[in-house]
């Protein structure tokens, strides 16, 4: 169930889609989604050691339709893989500095794909939460599934015209979650819900684009069938953009492998 | 029984993985489920802890390696990681979560990192060389360094409301190691 709205709550209510409902859909079943492979012309990760415990990556390459990449590393050839950072498009070059000396670093990328909702622009107001607002629960932070009326789901790519080979994965507009809504909690803080119309997604990423910057980044990765999550504000993000991604993880890229050496210690 | 040569992720040589005993610490709003570890309250006061509390060790170097996502924060100063001086009865390092998880910072308020991602999952090790230093890595980069006195240690890691911190807090820890030398 919904907490009830503040009095004094801002809420901002965007379409994105014709025909959707404004409320929170309930979970679909879950399908498998299709995955889009490498091609050759995808991005060539190489890497290079700058002094022994630094390390800069660079790639080439497109990964057409892509909505950006993900950088993983890993200090053991079969992993556990963890995300350096989340890439847009025209990003070609990382840097992961003072490395732990004398082991193994193993470094890919993965490119993800999938249509974003429809913006929404939020500004909170100034200052910092109250004491009032600290003292509040705070339960609708927690990343949630909301039952709603049901909804049509579609695949979050279409693979249906070829393989990405050709450059013709794409993303599926009716995938892309509906209805986003922000509501301000307090100074810093803003909950989302939105309609989940992605029927295979990997999750979802809520992504920001600050007043005065150019982009949107990731700011939560959230599970597939999420519908409802609390973001927590930076100061920076007193006036905002903010938008939602159903996505899937395309295939890894090649993986490259740097030994660092003596820190010095 | 000794434990197997493992390979270590820092300083190679010498190292074996060990197998510490811990107790699960739920004190106020904390409740531990495996290495899930919730604060369910925003309460600004008392102890609200779910930790895992890891047996005591004395001189020698330890490593500690884990990976942990941020599920969900509603409150700020959420500590995730302790080496406690238990000679000193005290923290000695912490590392703790601000703002909703989006940010990472240890005691003594030097900021990890500017770009947290709830929801994310991050890598932490720490090399504790007892007597001379303690470093944190965190995704693989040295972000810490302090000099360390002898004496007695332990480690934590769950969710932990520090002085100046409130949750509600989810932290999912996994792929917890140790090893010593």
């Amino acid at each position: 169930m919904l907490p009830r709205p503040r009095p004094a709550a801002l809420v901002v209510l965007v379409l994105a889609l014709a025909g959707c409902t404004a409320s929170p859909g309930a979970a679909p079943d879950r399908a498998r989604a299709a995955r889009p492979a490498p091609h050759a012309g995808g991005p060539v990760l190489t890497g290079k050691l700058d002094s022994p415990v630094d390390v800069t990556l660079r790639w080439t390459g497109d990964e057409p339709g892509a909505a950006g990449r993900v950088l993983e590393f890993a200090t053991e050839s079969t992993g556990p893989y963890t995300v350096l950072e989340f890439l847009a498009p025209g990003r070609t070059d990382f840097e992961h500095p003072d490395l732990m000396p004398h082991t193994p670093f193993f470094y890919r990328l993965r490119p993800y794909f999938g249509p974003a909702s429809a913006p929404v622009e939020v500004t909170l107001p100034p200052g910092e939460p109250t004491a009032k607002d600290q003292e509040d629960d705070h339960t609708w932070t927690a990343p949630r599934t909301l039952d709603g009326p049901p909804v049509t789901t579609h695949p979050v790519v279409d693979t249906s015209g070829g393989p990405l080979s050709a450059g013709r994965t794409r993303a599926v507009d009716a995938a892309a979650p509906g209805g986003l809504r922000a509501t301000v909690m307090h100074a810093a803080g803003i909950r989302f819900t939105w309609t989940d119309h992605a029927a295979d997604e990997d999750g979802f990423l809520l992504e920001a684009r600050p007043s005065g910057s150019g982009t949107y980044h990731p700011v939560a990765v959230l599970d597939p069938d999420i519908n409802s999550f609390g973001l927590i504000t930076l100061p920076e993000e007193k006036r905002a953009s903010y938008r939602v991604r159903a996505f899937v993880y395309g295939e890894q890229s090649n993986v490259v492998r740097l030994e660092t050496g003596s820190d010095g210690r | 029984m000794a434990a197997p040569a493992a390979r270590a992720e820092v300083e190679p040589g010498g190292w074996n993985a060990t197998s510490p005993s811990f107790t699960v610490q739920e004190r106020g709003c904390g409740q531990v489920d495996n290495l899930t570890f919730t604060l369910t309250c925003s309460t600004a006061s008392g102890d609200q802890r779910a930790e895992r509390r890891y047996a005591t060790y004395t001189g020698g170097t330890r490593q500690f390696e884990g990976y942990f996502r941020i599920a969900a924060m509603g409150g700020t100063r959420i500590s995730l990681k302790q080496t406690f001086n238990e000679s000193a009865s005290g923290p000695y390092f912490m590392l703790a979560a601000e703002r909703g998880g989006r940010l990472y910072a240890v005691h003594g308020g030097t900021t990890l990192s500017t770009a947290g991602t709830v929801g994310a999952t991050v890598r932490v090790n720490t090399v504790h060389q007892v007597g001379t230093s303690h470093r944190t890595y965190v995704n693989g980069s040295l972000k810490h360094t302090y000099s360390s006195p002898g004496g007695s240690f332990y480690d934590k890691f769950g969710a932990y409301r520090t002085d100046s911190g409130s949750g509600p807090a989810t932290v999912v820890w996994s792929n917890v190691k140790f090893w010593s030398k």
